[in-house]
């Protein structure tokens, strides 16, 4: 469906008529250079967003960024990027989500949605092609509702929503659509603090695309080779298969990072065989999607990281309680990692005296996670998040508040996935492993996951992070890469045919290192410096039960190096040279003077 | 006894062997995999082929390094760990 060339800029206020909408044009050249989703979002958060903003306040941007692939016929293409200042972790955050609700907001003739402002009291915003019907509607009843109860009272309506989490700004809360959740970093948050319990969407717009015929043939080619060998793992078994196997490979976290292993047996019933035999079994798929990794447990949607946070992480090994924590982070719009790092953070507090309080590993996570949502009494401070709580319990409990950034680590041990433990230490939205695959790395034949390599390991993060800035963009599936023998010359190609956008392969691993310059920027004006590129000290100092430990010094070099690699200073900062290169320079005079003086 | 070579198979490879574990003569890796592959068809072609594994299977020595090259020497008692090739989640 190509690209508008437009976006919609819309401000939510508390007094008089309280919506402003306008369309705002965009030129070519910012499609070049950043594509659309995460990239696009990237470029508008840094336009938009006032330098240090709260990422709370009425000011601070939430950005729905669309892509030029969403709408066409392509596979897995379905999806957005909501993109905003993370209350979590002061940084950027970027979270994917698949839905109709993506393809409908497309349909607003529109590239992105950027809203800013707050409402007086909790609404609906109520989105339309003809501006003049963009709209705020109070719904005081539907406060504490799910997004699925939310979409059921609005029959007809394409619907973005938070949960209770999100309405109490927690900062871990997400927004749901379809039941899918832009998860990490807490955009339910900023939708929260927007008093925004809901964005509907209306609108007919089609975008002619550049060459209909390709898309139409290269639509039916991709969408045979999604059914292929490559993403067998997805359909036939799903993310979930990788407890037992992770199990084995001493990767999977238990305990809050305090093990790697929860033994065959409790692997097992955590596996797709033990999660059917416990709960019942359907697959289905996003919207728009051939290949349907979306398997379902007793209703309950389950992948792999979230049932390794609810799971093993909290020392949870019931199925069926890990589906009802799952269910219920669904329901009150809780990114899941965060809700079950958190959880185990506290756990392992409790068990070592440093909080007073009735959790203790292996409990039932639910009535918890409602005290999260609900910011009740301690609730109300595992809402804020392990890096916050750690500050506030002290007692050297920061050393195993396992974040980076201020955001929960993914379920990948760092002590035995080195390639990994770079990757989280230096991705830009925190312990992330969506915007950078370093764990495909690791597990890679010829590469030594247990110990990492000054000059090589550097350069295999930056090849996944760009890797993953391509896909992110365009936007489509990482469940699908494995499919795409050429992903630089074929996303090459996909650009042109729907958005007409002439880069080749060259062109494109050049945005991609913009895209990954800009996200870093970001960070760099909302006060990051390199020590934050570092872990939890308990990846350093308590080796596992096979000796392994992360290398504090290696580490350390090998961030450094990351930076040189990158053409930044070995302190990441971005000089004019490296602006320059990486076609950011326009931009550079919007950096506060610290940032902008960067030698 | 002859020296033997234990292989523990996960995610895809076992789906399509229909076993969870299974003992073959050691060998060269290339050798090993065929024999495996004669023993339990359905790993061919699919995770299998020519005594190779395919882009869907890792294979990971004693359950630590990744394994490929087909003249890879095995010489009994080590344990081979074949996983999904694809890890995200
Ligand atoms: S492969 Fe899975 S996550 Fe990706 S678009 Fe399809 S159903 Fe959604």
């Amino acid at each position: 469906m190509g690209l508008f060339r437009q976006i919609l800029r819309v401000h939510v206020s508390e007094v008089g008529k309280g919506l402003e909408c306008a369309r705002v044009p965009l030129d070519d050249a910012v499609y070049r250079d950043f594509v659309g989703g995460v990239g696009l979002g990237a470029y508008l958060l840094w336009r938009y967003a006032p330098a240090g903003v709260d990422p709370l306040a009425p000011e601070a941007p939430l950005i729905i960024a669309l892509a030029p692939l969403l709408g066409t016929p392509l596979t897995t293409t379905a999806k957005l990027a909501v993109v905003c200042k993370s209350p979590l972790t002061s940084r950027i955050s970027d979270g994917l989500s698949s839905s109709r609700f993506a393809l409908a907001a497309k349909r607003l003739g529109v590239d992105a949605i950027v809203i800013t402002g707050a409402a007086a009291e909790l609404s609906i915003l109520h989105l339309d092609e003809e501006l003049g019907r963009c709209r705020l509607e109070p719904c005081r009843a539907l406060a504490g509702a799910s997004p699925a109860e939310v979409g059921a009272a609005l029959p007809g309506c394409h619907v973005a929503a938070i949960g209770r989490a999100g309405e109490n700004r927690v900062r871990f809360a997400s927004i749901a659509n379809d039941g899918r959740h832009a998860g990490r970093g807490g955009a339910g948050a900023v939708l929260g603090a927007k008093r925004i319990k809901a964005i509907t969407v209306r609108g007919r717009a089609q975008p002619a695309l550049a060459d209909p015929q390709a898309v139409r043939e290269r639509a039916r080619d991709l969408a045979a080779r999604s059914l292929g060998a490559a993403t067998d793992k997805y359909r036939r078994l799903g993310t979930v298969a990788n407890v037992e196997t992770f199990d084995r490979l001493r990767i999977l976290p238990a305990r809050n990072f305090q093990a790697v292993s929860i033994g065959r047996r409790k692997a097992k019933r955590l596996a797709p065989e033990g999660l059917k035999a416990a709960a019942g079994h359907v697959r289905e798929g996003c919207a728009g999607c051939t290949i349907g990794c979306d398997h379902r447990f007793g209703g309950t949607r389950l992948e792999y990281e979230s049932l390794f946070a609810l799971g093993p992480l909290c020392a949870v090994d019931e199925p069926q309680r890990v589906l009802a924590a799952a269910a219920a982070c669904d329901r009150l719009g809780l990114d899941t990692i965060s809700a079950g790092g958190t959880l185990a953070f506290a756990m392992e507090c409790c068990e070592r005296g440093l909080l007073p309080w009735p959790l203790a590993f292996g409990d039932d996570l639910v009535p918890w996670l409602e005290r999260i949502a609900a910011r009740d009494d301690l609730g109300d401070r595992l809402a804020e998040g392990s890096r916050r709580l750690a500050a506030e319990v002290g007692q050297g409990s920061e050393r195993f508040a396992c974040q980076v950034k201020g955001l929960e680590l993914p379920g990948y041990e760092p002590r035995t996935m080195q390639t990994t433990a770079l990757g989280l230490a230096v991705a830009a939205r925190g312990a992330d492993h969506n915007r950078s695959g370093a764990y495909q790395a690791d597990l890679r034949p010829g590469v030594d996951r247990f110990a990492a390599e000054l000059e090589a390991t550097p350069l295999r993060v930056i090849e996944t992070e760009d890797h993953a800035a391509l896909l992110d963009s365009l936007i489509l599936c990482k469940f699908l890469r494995g499919a795409i023998a050429r992903p630089w010359e074929e996303s090459a190609e996909l650009l042109a045919m729907t958005a007409g956008l002439d880069l080749d392969a060259a062109a494109l691993r050049a945005t991609c290192a913009r895209i990954t310059g800009l996200r870093h920027l970001f960070n760099r004006r909302e006060g990051w410096t390199i020590a934050e590129d570092t872990l939890p000290e308990r990846f350093f100092a308590e080796p596992l039960d096979g000796g392994e430990v992360v290398d504090r010094e290696l580490l350390r070099a090998m961030v450094g190096r990351y930076y040189r690699e990158r053409g930044y200073t070995a302190e990441g900062l971005l000089d004019d040279a490296a602006l320059g290169r990486l076609g950011l320079r326009s931009l550079a005079p919007r950096l506060p003077p610290a940032a902008a003086a960067d030698p | 006894m002859p020296a033997t070579v234990e292989v523990e198979l996960f995610g895809l490879p076992r789906l399509y062997a229909g076993a969870e574990r299974y003992e073959v003569p050691a060998g060269t890796l290339a050798e090993v995999l065929a024999a495996l592959a004669e023993a339990l068809p359905g790993l061919s072609p699919a995770i299998i082929c020519d005594g190779r594994p395919t882009e869907l299977v890792r294979v990971a020595l004693d359950g630590r390094a990744m394994i490929e090259a087909p003249d890879h020497r095995l010489h009994g008692g080590e344990v081979l760990v074949l996983v999904s090739a694809q890890a995200g989640g």
